[in-house]
């Protein structure tokens, strides 16, 4: 598993990479918008009413370029990564080395799947 | 708090200098840098939070109208706020402290090309963060698209 697990570094780090800096991009607005002004009124919520939210989500660009779909799976798959990563980081921190294999791999999986769920969700939509 | 193990995401092969295993100081909670350090990573479970807190979201808005109202207005909890809040903080921090590292870890020169000065990739970087957050929030308020 430690030999599967160096093979796939760079793919795994670059995901990482892209959570953290996509991701962080991506998710400033979305937190602050739907997670703080709008359930506390500054935003009124009608304005992400399913008919809006649905046609945002689905938004293609010039009707070619699937802008909404993209940038929702983007939201949703990279910082389960960057989550993966550094919390296997963190645990490694605090004493965890020799059981890194299997906390790395217990991370990752929750990451796959995670990335799953989400694709799923947005063709879904 | 035990040392780290020495082998932990270290390449297969040793490279040629020889380096003491790294231990975590035990008075580290007093040390802060390496506490940043620590909640850099600790921010970790907040990003998975907010992922699958996000998918969730978006399974609602696939299963309709009722289902997208519903989670939206639990989202009205003060402990949704309270998270909310921790988030935010969350991803700033992050978003603060990656882009002061960025410019550090790019090569000297990809090909013939090399990147910018630092502190215009660290600018840059503000620019599209503020830019896209602001895209963002206007796009999901309803003032844009």
């Amino acid at each position: 598993m430690r030999t599967l697990l160096l093979k796939l570094e760079p793919l795994i780090w670059f995901m990482f990479g892209q959570g953290i800096l996509i991701g962080t991009m991506l998710l400033t607005g979305w937190i602050l918008v739907i997670g703080i002004l709008m359930p506390l009124g500054i935003v009124d919520p009608a304005n992400l009413d399913y008919t809006r939210a649905h046609a945002l989500a689905t938004s293609s660009l010039f009707g070619i370029l699937p802008i909404g779909p993209l940038l929702l799976a983007a939201l949703l798959v990279l910082p389960l990564w960057k989550g993966a990563h550094h919390v296997r980081s963190l645990l490694i921190d605090f004493g965890g080395g020799e059981r890194d294999s299997f906390v790395a791999t217990v991370l990752y999986l929750i990451a796959i799947v995670g990335s799953g769920m989400a694709i799923g969700a947005v063709v879904g939509l | 708090m035990g040392a780290a193990h020495p082998e932990a995401m270290a390449p297969p092969k040793p490279g040629r200098t020889r380096t003491a295993p790294p231990q975590m100081p035990s008075t580290w909670w007093s040390a802060p840098r390496i506490r940043t350090y620590l909640l850099f990573d600790a921010t970790g479970f907040i990003y998975f939070l907010v992922g699958f807190h996000a998918i969730h979201m978006i399974r609602a808005l696939g299963e309709g109208p009722e289902a997208w109202q519903a989670v939206m207005s639990s989202l009205s909890h003060p402990l949704y706020i309270l998270f909310h809040v921790v988030a935010l903080a969350s991803v700033i921090f992050v978003a603060v402290r990656f882009f002061r590292l960025f410019p550090k870890a790019q090569p000297p020169s990809i090909g013939p090309a090399k990147p910018p000065p630092g502190n215009v990739i660290h600018a840059m970087l503000y620019v599209v963060w503020i830019g896209i957050t602001l895209v963002m929030s206007l796009a999901l308020s309803g003032v844009i698209f």
